[in-house]
């Protein structure tokens, strides 16, 4: 998966999860929690979503790795390479 | 069979937990023992029609774009669409203390305040600061017990006043007597007064309906008459349960919704906690003919009374303490689709012991029922106006109705005093939500159910 594709699912997931959620101001390198006032319960959302969708297990202690877009497509990208 | 999951009690919080589970990982299964979904909010036949149980009101009324209100935090959780659930407000309700003083409370907080600034002006600006407290405290944060009342006093220097807003959070969420603890006083202040009370157009059936249908759409298996005899484990693993049939079924994780020394007692094991005074609470249905009106306070959704010199919120000595309790009118909420009945409900607290005792006598538990309608009739006539002639069926439910049917230690709605925040009895793999846990109400159970499951089970699946 390219690096816009990995954007673009991350972006497909949280508008799943808030369809109100605003993606014009949103700053790829701050953190989306606090961008699109999501809680921490919604942010569990984004991993479990990501193993349902992409079979990724994605261990607790990186949770943090996923906390700005640009973040979300760095890790994941060796991840999702086959996808 | 092997579960990932498997949930123990098909209240509230574990369908709410099931159905959180269920949306990423399908193959959850949850046992009721009993024959209905529900637990303490749930429903019977009689007369050809539907009674509900539990639901007066649903406390956390939130409008849609509040995002972080607990009862869309708990939609978008639960992937349930507003529209689903079709909900109606409030139409106002009142804290009573007769020959005293009365406030009226909707589900917008500047007609209290509007109150409190007329009718008790000395308090006024105390009233402003502890609201000010309330929105700032963090009640999930793990403290010591810090006295609510206390603290109301500190700030409105006024017994009355204290009581008074004390009254309805403590009826709609106190498992202690005579106080509260500050965390569940912020919670249940904020979950009554600052955001309100509405309910589904439907009965509770169609919620649970609703709830069961989704989660049962997304693979997700519930088994009713199902009762659990033991939890299989060896040290602090667990490994399954053995069902009263002698089934066996094995699963990764538990979720126990029963409370924690039900759940304690299914591990041949006792908790240890001090024993606290359960409160247990009577409560009778009276079903008026359509056509009737009442005198007084028709509108009201809630009142929330007392009569005695302070409130008292305790254990009664006797079967049932009339002083004080709730009046619900579930027809009394907002643009309601057609309600093709009206009710008087009363509720107060009760002796669960006293009841115990009755029971063993054969003919004296059913007339001190009848009994308690009897005395209950008058409390609720001397504020709505005599109504005694247009009741159409009447019903009521003891503390030993709710255990027989929810399976709570001495029928005790809000479970053991002592809470376990975090969802943690010490094993590897099971935990507690629902009542035991500490968040209260429809929401807060629902709410509980899915943040146990968030915290401690859905990364680990």
């Amino acid at each position: 998966m390219t690096r816009n594709a990995i954007k673009d699912l991350i972006l497909e997931i949280i508008e799943d999860i808030d369809e109100d959620a605003d993606f014009d101001t949103l700053q790829a390198d701050k953190p989306l929690r606090d961008q699109l006032d999501l809680d921490s319960m919604d942010f569990l959302d984004i991993v479990m979503e990501l193993r349902k969708r992409h079979k990724l297990q994605i261990p607790e202690e990186d949770y943090p790795e996923l906390a700005t877009l640009d973040s979300c497509v760095n890790y994941l990208e060796p991840l999702l390479a086959d996808a | 069979m092997h579960v990932p999951l498997l949930i123990i009690g098909g209240g509230l919080s574990g369908l709410a937990a099931a159905l959180r589970t269920a949306r990423f990982v399908p193959d959850v299964l949850l046992l009721e023992k009993h024959s209905r979904i529900g637990g303490l909010n749930s429903y019977y036949y009689r007369n050809n029609r539907l009674f509900e149980t539990g639901l007066h009101a649903i406390t956390n009324y939130a409008p849609p774009k509040v995002k972080n209100a607990p009862l869309n935090r708990l939609l978008r959780q639960l992937k349930i669409k507003r529209s689903e659930l079709d909900l109606h407000e409030q139409n106002q309700s009142e804290i009573r203390f007769l020959g005293r003083e009365s406030l009226l409370f909707s589900n917008n907080f500047s007609l209290l305040e509007s109150q409190i600034a007329d009718k008790f002006p000395a308090s006024c600006q105390g009233f402003l600061k502890l609201k000010e407290l309330i929105e700032q405290y963090d009640p999930f944060k793990p403290l010591p017990f810090i006295s609510a009342k206390k603290i109301l006093m500190e700030h409105l220097h006024d017994d009355l006043l204290t009581d008074m807003l004390l009254c309805p959070l403590m009826y709609y969420g106190s498992s202690i007597e005579n106080d509260m603890d500050l965390g569940q006083f912020v919670i249940m202040f904020k979950a009554i007064f600052l955001e309100g009370m509405f309910r589904p157009g439907g009965t509770i059936k169609d919620l649970l309906d609703l709830l069961q249908k989704h989660y049962t759409d997304h693979g997700g298996s519930i088994r009713t008459q199902a009762g659990v005899q033991r939890i299989l484990h060896s040290g602090n693993r667990i490994h399954g349960v053995l069902l009263s049939n002698g089934e066996e079924i094995l699963c990764d994780h538990i979720l126990s919704t029963i409370g924690s020394e039900e759940t304690f007692a299914l591990l041949d094991k006792v908790s240890g906690y001090k024993i606290l005074p359960r409160l247990g609470f009577v409560e009778t249905i009276f079903e008026l003919k359509e056509d009737s009106t009442l005198k007084h306070s028709h509108d009201r959704t809630i009142i929330f009374f007392n009569s005695a010199d302070r409130f008292s919120y305790q254990q009664p000595q006797t079967l049932v303490d009339f002083k004080s309790g709730v009046i619900c009118m579930p027809q009394n909420f907002q643009n309601l689709p057609g309600v093709p009945f009206k009710e008087v409900r009363t509720t107060h607290l009760a002796n669960y012991s006293e009841w115990q005792n009755l029971q063993k006598e054969n003919n004296s538990y059913s007339s001190a029922k009848e009994e308690t309608a009897l005395s209950s009739l008058p409390v609720a006539e001397k504020i709505l106006g005599n109504f005694a002639q247009n009741i159409v069926y009447h019903d009521t439910f003891t503390p030993l109705t709710i255990e027989r049917y929810t399976s709570k230690i001495n029928g005790a709605i809000y479970g053991n005093p002592i809470k376990i925040k975090n969802g943690d009895i010490g094993y590897d793999n099971l935990y507690l939500a629902g009542t035991d846990q500490g968040f209260l109400g429809i929401i807060g159970s629902m709410l509980s159910g899915v943040s146990i499951v968030n915290q401690h089970i859905l990364p680990r699946l």
